[in-house]
């Protein structure tokens, strides 16, 4: 039975962002229910008992998140809801912003009611001035209508929202540079313990959550339970650690196929479905060489593996950082992978926050490495450098304080790893006299 | 007792030489100061204030630092290091009418998104970070603005512009520039 | 009492200290590298220099788990059946990764960089670092940048941030800010707001390499040559303890030394760059006898010449300066007090500028710009009951009450104006020990160079009542004797004059000094922790 969208039920109405629409579709019945049937504590149960897991990236179980919080702390609590979408390839946050922000205001409504928060940030990057007015405009009309603000529909429960708008830094979506960024410094991630859970935003407990989570967090409150883990992929049996991927999941398609676009499908469908089925194949009659899985701080997969599913452990199987944001990015065959791992090395080392030593040298090393490739002069030991540093820079390895340094690994080693033959073609090809080089060069000039 | 405060307070005649009007108008300061409900402390309000000024007045000078400093009981430095993280603020020039950022990471560059970058580099005679003379364009390069799904994208002030060309770049330049004159500014 | 492992040994950690595994690995005589970590500041994490393995050890069982993650040793506060792992074949290689990184873009311009031999990346590297030079960016370059007070080899930072922040937790003025992001970041200033104040030569304390540089120190001198001296800094009442370093007695650099009760990590501008007056050419360095140069040069000689004179004077009185040793006003004191058992004994005049300054960090810069006006006031209260002001005594000199005087002054700046000076005109004997010239030289009978701070024994009791004991950092010029070798000299004291000794001595003598017995320690001793004194006493001490 083809699989019936939720998340995006009702981006094709017309006017679907405004209160009329949503409300005409059932929106907020949800809340209303909460607010009178349940108590915050039933929330979080029924998200943990439901195995939703952040749609981020980092694919932390959602309820057990809550669950840090403090037992009786006198409050404030803040939530945060991260919308500072910035991973390249990933765009499913600002579709649902742009046409469905009142399912992730209920959703966001219903977690501060869970989570006890009395005031909540959504945190929108600059490059979304669409979404900008439209959460706006929604805020306002929630406002209006007693979804927000004191005393929601006759309980005690109050809650402010106010927007908060980025200034074009990927940083601001690891949730303590997010953190930070609000309370008007740099957005330098911070260490950890203590967790935002305990001391967060201005060192009071703060819950970050990503714009679909909330949304999903919406659709159990309607749905249930039970709905929620129909669909999505069971825990493998061997792995008591392994939560599985249960849940609807919005698949960002981009890149070199017929029908890029924001597609809702359960977890666990493969790669080669979501290129094939949903984004009509790859263009101009053209082969798949490779694709990012899950934004580009995966890594990549080659077409090979296009069988992968997408839930939050196959990737690693196929040698991914994980899931990410289930956002593909298709590479046809006559894209260079020594432009992917140059896009990919320029994007982190411009990103790097710059306080971690390993992350601020080692992108930048990587960068500078491939533009020596690119002019000519690299050398086939320059892979086994960069992978070097691909391997060392990270959480994973515990050398950084966050996971941007993995982000900038991933597709250094993946791509390394399975491109290494057209790699070391490339140099040969370009540097044919000192591919065979292993002392370090003399500068270029400009150094 | 700190310093800066002290600083701060010679400030308060809020110009960047005596006698010069303070960059800051009574309106811009009254916006930023509503912000300040929100947060519990008053550093929370900085980078909408950043936001505030960069739209009013195209850019964010060293008086314009000192004067939010002051405003926000903040030392200079503590405003400019927050400002330089995130590259985005100008300090030395001023926005042109329209910002053009054009995305370039994986899914435009993939779809072509370089090559129109150089275009527009070409065609409008500067390089990206750079203002035309004439004050109309500034050129930026992005990274993802989240358009893959209208990948080659370029985001000019605040409307995206997807699935463009060299074509609808140069209707786009075109229209821009009719909208300033019909704006009269 | 918790136990931690580290590397194999137990290690104790006594009840209620909270130590993370920097502390903790110290107790175990194992120095973990570091950066960005300062006891004195918040923990940042940044450097990645201290990263260990962590793991925990079952008690019930002894089973090891050790965690797959590194760990930042700074952040990571140590609990019972802790594990930290510092000498294993992942750490070495995490260490090398880290030294690596940060020389990638440093200029690596020892030969001509002020920190040579006393460089983190040096050490580090020596020890930890790659054999061969991978990267294949060769940067060079001396760009530096004036920060105000500080200059900046801007390519020689590596990010540690230390010393922004100290400009905010510590000094408060939070003039130092990071410019940009990423690589492209560099500790900077806003124009105008330069850091400038009394705390900012810290920083260069603080900074692991040689990014941060004295104004006054830059290239002077190279730090292996320079010997260090624990002393005690005679600026103000707080005396915070310093290192005095030298080369062939000439004096290059002052650092503070660390002391938990007092300064912690920490002193004042003044305290640092504020020792011009130990080289100036002013300095008087030739005793005289009514304007001429006086030839006894040998101390038992001169010892009895103005002993003689002294005793032919008349009734007696003594300005006991601030600035003297304990010791030494103690044999000053006893000295006039055993010619002229009623000698007038008045405390010299106290230097005060300003008021007491504090900063966020809890530093304190106190107006009274002299090291030892509690233990002068205790001594003199000792043998006279009371210490008689200054102006006290000039009254008795104008009335003509006082056959002769003994000034002991030492004060680095002016503290004498000529119509004070010219009342002292009327005495039969006037003895001036003193610095520098002033007014009341030309009505001295005889004149003796005084030492500064730097080349005395002996010690000082600050505004808490902690004192401190001093050793000198440098000889005295040719002909200039010590307060407290001349006294001792004049009171017939046998052998030389050894500061401990007389410590000890009154140490039992005078009860305010009792908790000095035995010993000063490095960080000092706070005097009220033994005081046995009456109501009496104590209260007889002017200012308490």
């Amino acid at each position: 039975m083809p699989y019936e969208p939720v998340l995006l039920a009702n981006i094709s109405k017309k006017e679907s962002y405004t209160l009329r629409v949503y409300e005409a579709g059932g929106g907020y019945r949800g809340l209303r229910r909460v607010l009178k049937e349940l108590s915050p504590r039933d929330v979080v149960e029924m998200i943990t008992a439901s195995g939703l897991r952040g749609r981020g990236g980092a694919a932390f179980p959602t309820g057990v998140k809550w669950s840090f919080l403090p037992k009786d702390h006198p409050g404030p609590i803040y939530f945060c809801v991260n919308a500072d979408e910035s991973e390249p390839g990933t765009f499913v946050n600002r579709i649902q912003m742009e046409f469905d922000p009142h399912q992730v205001l209920e959703g966001a409504i219903i977690s501060c009611y869970a989570t006890r928060a009395s005031k909540a940030f959504i945190y929108i990057r600059y490059e979304y001035p669409l979404c900008y007015r439209r959460m706006q405009a929604a805020v306002n009309e929630c406002y209006a209508a007693g979804y927000l603000g004191k005393n929601i529909l006759g309980s005690n429960f109050s809650l402010d929202v106010y927007l908060y708008r980025g200034a074009g830094v990927y940083i601001c979506g690891e949730e303590t540079g997010l953190i930070e960024s609000i309370e008007g410094r740099r957005a330098w991630p911070r260490i950890k313990p203590p967790f935002p859970a305990v001391e967060g935003l201005f060192r009071k407990p703060t819950i970050v959550n990503n714009v679909e989570t909330l949304a999903c967090v919406k659709q159990i409150v309607d749905r249930g339970v039970a709905w929620f883990r129909s669909l999505g992929v069971p825990p493998e049996p061997n792995n008591p650690r392994d939560p599985g991927s249960f849940g609807p999941k919005l698949f960002g398609l981009s890149g070199h196929v017929n029908r890029p676009g924001c597609y809702e499908a359960p977890l666990g469908i493969t790669v080669r479905r979501l290129v094939e089925h949903y984004g009509g194949g790859v263009w101009q009659g053209r082969k798949a060489k490779a694709a990012v899985v899950g934004g580009l701080s995966t890594g990549v997969i080659s077409e090979a593996e296009f069988d992968t599913p997408l839930d939050f452990s196959a990737p690693q199987r196929v040698g991914c950082l994980g899931l990410g944001t289930g956002c593909v990015v298709v590479l046809d065959e006559t894209f260079p992978m020594i432009d992917f791992l140059y896009n990919s090395c320029r994007f982190f080392a411009h990103e790097s926050c710059g306080q971690c030593t390993p992350c601020r040298e080692g992108t930048r090393w990587a960068l500078r490495i491939l533009e020596r490739i690119k002019a000519g002069r690299g050398r086939l030991c320059d892979l086994d450098l960069l992978m070097e540093i691909g391997l060392t820079i990270g959480i994973t390895p515990g050398t950084t304080i966050c996971g941007l340094a993995d982000g900038a690994a991933w597709p250094i080693q993946t791509t390394i790893r399975k491109f290494r033959g057209e790699l070391e073609e490339y140099i040969k090809k370009t540097n044919p006299h000192g591919y065979r080089e292993t002392k370090p060069l003399p500068a270029m000039t400009g150094d | 007792m700190s310093q800066f405060k002290e600083h701060a307070a010679d400030e308060r005649s809020l110009a960047s030489h005596p006698g010069a009007a303070p960059v800051l108008d009574g309106a811009l300061r009254r916006e930023i100061e509503a912000y300040l409900s929100r947060y519990p402390t008053k550093r929370a309000a900085l980078l909408p204030a950043l936001h505030l000024v960069q739209e009013r007045l195209r850019q964010v000078s060293p008086a314009a630092v000192r004067e939010i400093a002051c405003l926000l009981d903040l030392s200079p430095a503590q405003v400019q290091d927050t400002l330089g993280f995130y590259g985005f603020f100008k300090q030395h020039e001023r926005l042109g009418r329209f910002c053009l950022r054009v995305c370039r990471s994986l899914s435009c560059a993939a779809r072509g998104g370089e090559d129109l970058l150089e275009y527009l580099c070409r065609k409008l005679d500067i390089r990206p970070g750079q203002t035309t003379a004439d004050g109309l364009f500034t050129l930026e390069f992005a990274e993802c603005l989240g358009a893959c799904d209208m990948a080659p994208a370029i985001l000019v002030n605040d409307t995206l512009h997807g699935n463009m060309t060299k074509e609808k770049i140069d209707d786009l330049l075109k229209s821009l520039a009719a909208e300033k004159d019909a704006a009269g500014t | 009492m918790p136990t931690v492992i580290i590397d194999r040994r137990e290690i104790r950690i006594p009840e209620g200290r909270r130590l993370n595994g920097i502390e903790a690995a110290r107790l175990a005589g194992i120095e973990i590298p570091h950066y960005c970590w300062h006891p004195g500041l918040s923990v940042a994490g940044t450097c990645r220099m201290c990263l260990v393995e962590v793991g925990t050890r079952d008690p019930a069982t002894g089973k090891i788990t050790m965690q797959p993650k590194l760990q930042p040793a700074c952040n990571t506060l140590v609990t019972d059946n802790m594990i930290l792992v510092t000498d294993s074949e992942k750490v070495a290689q995490a260490r090398a990764m880290v030294e690596e990184d940060l020389l990638l873009r440093h200029p690596v311009d020892c030969p001509i960089c002020d920190k040579a031999g006393e460089c983190l990346l040096q050490d580090y590297h020596y020890r930890f670092g790659r054999p061969e030079r991978r990267a294949d960016i060769f940067p060079f370059s001396s760009r530096r940048k004036d920060l105000g007070d500080v200059i900046l080899f801007a390519d020689r930072c590596i990010l540690c941030t230390r010393c922004v922040r100290f400009a905010a937790e510590i000094s408060g003025g939070k003039e130092l800010m990071l410019i940009g992001r990423g690589t492209e970041e560099e500790i900077g200033i806003v124009d105008g707001y330069p850091l400038c104040n009394k705390l900012s030569g810290n920083v260069v304390d603080l900074c692991p390499v040689g990014a941060l540089v004295d104004k006054d120190f830059l290239y002077k001198q190279r730090v292996w040559f320079l010997r260090r001296h624990a002393n005690v800094c005679t600026g103000c009442a707080v005396g915070c303890s310093i290192w005095i370093e030298e080369h062939q007695e000439r004096i290059y650099r002052i650092k503070p030394r660390e002391n938990p009760f007092l300064n912690k990590w920490w002193i004042c501008n003044d305290g640092r760059y504020d020792y011009s007056h130990v080289h100036d050419p002013r300095r008087l360095l030739r005793a005289e006898k009514s304007g001429a140069p006086l030839l006894t040069v040998d101390l038992q000689s001169l010892a009895e010449e103005i002993n003689r004179s002294l005793r032919a004077a008349g009734r007696l009185a003594a300005v006991v300066s601030p600035h003297l040793t304990v010791e030494e006003a103690y044999l000053l004191c006893k000295l006039i007090r055993g010619i002229d058992s009623d000698a007038l004994l008045a405390l010299g005049p106290v230097p005060v500028i300003g008021e007491d300054e504090s900063f966020p960090g809890g530093f304190l810069i106190a107006a009274e710009k002299c090291p030892n006006r509690r233990g002068v006031e205790a001594v003199i209260a000792y043998f006279a009951h009371r210490a008689a002001s200054f102006d006290e005594l000039l009254t008795e000199v104008d009335q003509g009450l006082l056959g002769g005087v003994w000034v002991s002054a030492g004060y680095k700046h002016e503290w004498i104006g000529p119509a004070t000076a010219s009342r002292f005109d009327r005495l039969k004997l006037l003895v001036v020990q003193d610095l520098f010239p002033s007014p009341l030289l030309e009505r001295a009978t005889y004149v003796l160079p005084a030492p500064v701070y730097a080349e005395r024994d002996g010690s000082y009791v600050n505004r808490y009542d902690r004192m401190q004991a001093v050793h000198r950092a440098i000889r005295p010029p040719k002909n200039v004797r010590t307060e407290g070798e001349l006294f001792w000299a004049m009171l017939g004291g046998e052998g030389r004059y050894d500061a401990s000794r007389v410590r000890e001595q009154l140490a039992y003598e005078i009860p305010y000094f009792a908790a000095a017995r035995g010993g000063v320690p490095e960080s000092g001793v706070d005097l009220k922790s033994n005081l046995l004194a009456d109501e009496g006493d104590v209260s007889s001490r002017g200012g308490c």
